[in-house]
């Protein structure tokens, strides 16, 4: 069996752009990327260097059918799925046009992927965020549930940071990612 | 046609108005994939997941219709519905290209 290598590297939801791009420039080391575990680690098997494109899909979750079919069908490569996403790959040597290197070649296909992912992924975040994070936050503050120790407050405090940094990177990408197809559409 | 089909396909893509002219014979999607890039010399190319996305729309808005699964692959047909908003296309793209040859084509 060939070798495999971890490699570690944090992509939000917003950054399947830049998760494509870092995995091409991988295979092109000749690490093949074979799976992903959550939360941020990656398996590659050692091979040959190549230039392999990878895409990421957001799919409906009414998906079913003949998706996986019709891909391949147009030469993709199915190389694993994760929490929604799906990921896709072909050489780079075998695509001659765009309708080959990319998975969308129109405005109207990439902006309902935008606005999946921003349905099925941001929407629940915020959820949580409202619904559990800050009311905690809150009640550490108070510290009337949990007394005298600091940990909740430690760590609801780094939760509500991080939800916020994510907030706004995520929604700030996608929303401008939605308006420039929006506009071009 | 009600509004909202008005509103959504006319007019249309060109790669919508394809995958709709292909249709009138029933085919699965790699198929009228080839078929567009035979008709266009190449010139369009419609990505896997663009096509998937296509015909699932015009599934759902009743343009098309599934006529059978052959290795599991769907094959689409062309609707009554589909043939009215192709014909509507038709006469806007000749129109069109009428008008933009200089025979003020008053049609």
């Amino acid at each position: 069996m060939a070798e495999q290598v971890t490699k570690l590297a944090v992509f939000t939801i917003a950054d399947f752009k830049e998760e494509e791009v870092w995995l091409r420039e991988r295979a092109r080391e000749g690490l093949h990327f074979v799976r992903m575990i959550i939360p941020c680690f990656y398996i590659f098997e050692k091979g040959a260097p190549e230039d392999v494109i990878y895409r990421l899909d957001f799919p409906n979750n009414d998906e079913d059918r003949d998706y996986a079919r019709m891909l391949t069908d147009f030469g993709w490569e199915n190389c694993g799925r994760c929490m929604g996403w799906v990921y896709w790959r072909r050489s780079a040597a075998e695509t001659e046009n765009e309708g080959e290197s990319e998975l969308f070649t129109d405005d109207a296909g990439r902006l309902d992927m935008v606005k999946n992912i921003v349905r099925t992924r941001m929407l629940p975040l915020l959820l949580i965020f409202f619904a559990c994070v800050l009311p905690n936050l809150f009640r550490a503050i108070d510290g009337e549930m949990y007394g005298a120790s600091g940990f909740f407050l430690w760590f609801f405090g780094i939760m509500t940071v991080l939800y916020l940094y994510l907030f706004l990177h995520c929604g700030g990408k996608l929303r401008r990612m939605q308006r420039e197809l929006e506009r071009k559409e | 046609m009600d509004a909202k089909i008005e509103r959504v396909y006319v007019p249309m893509t060109e790669t919508g108005f394809y995958i709709l002219y292909c249709l009138q014979t029933p085919q699965h999607g790699y198929g009228i994939s080839r078929q567009v890039s035979w008709l266009t010399n190449g010139e369009v190319a419609i990505g896997a997941g663009t096509m998937y996305g296509t015909l699932s729309k015009m599934e759902k808005d009743g343009l098309i219709v599934f006529d059978r699964e052959e290795e599991k692959r769907r094959l689409y047909r062309i609707t009554a519905l589909g043939e009215e908003v192709l014909d509507r296309e038709m006469r806007r793209i000749e129109r069109l290209y009428r008008n933009s040859r200089g025979e003020n084509w008053n049609g």
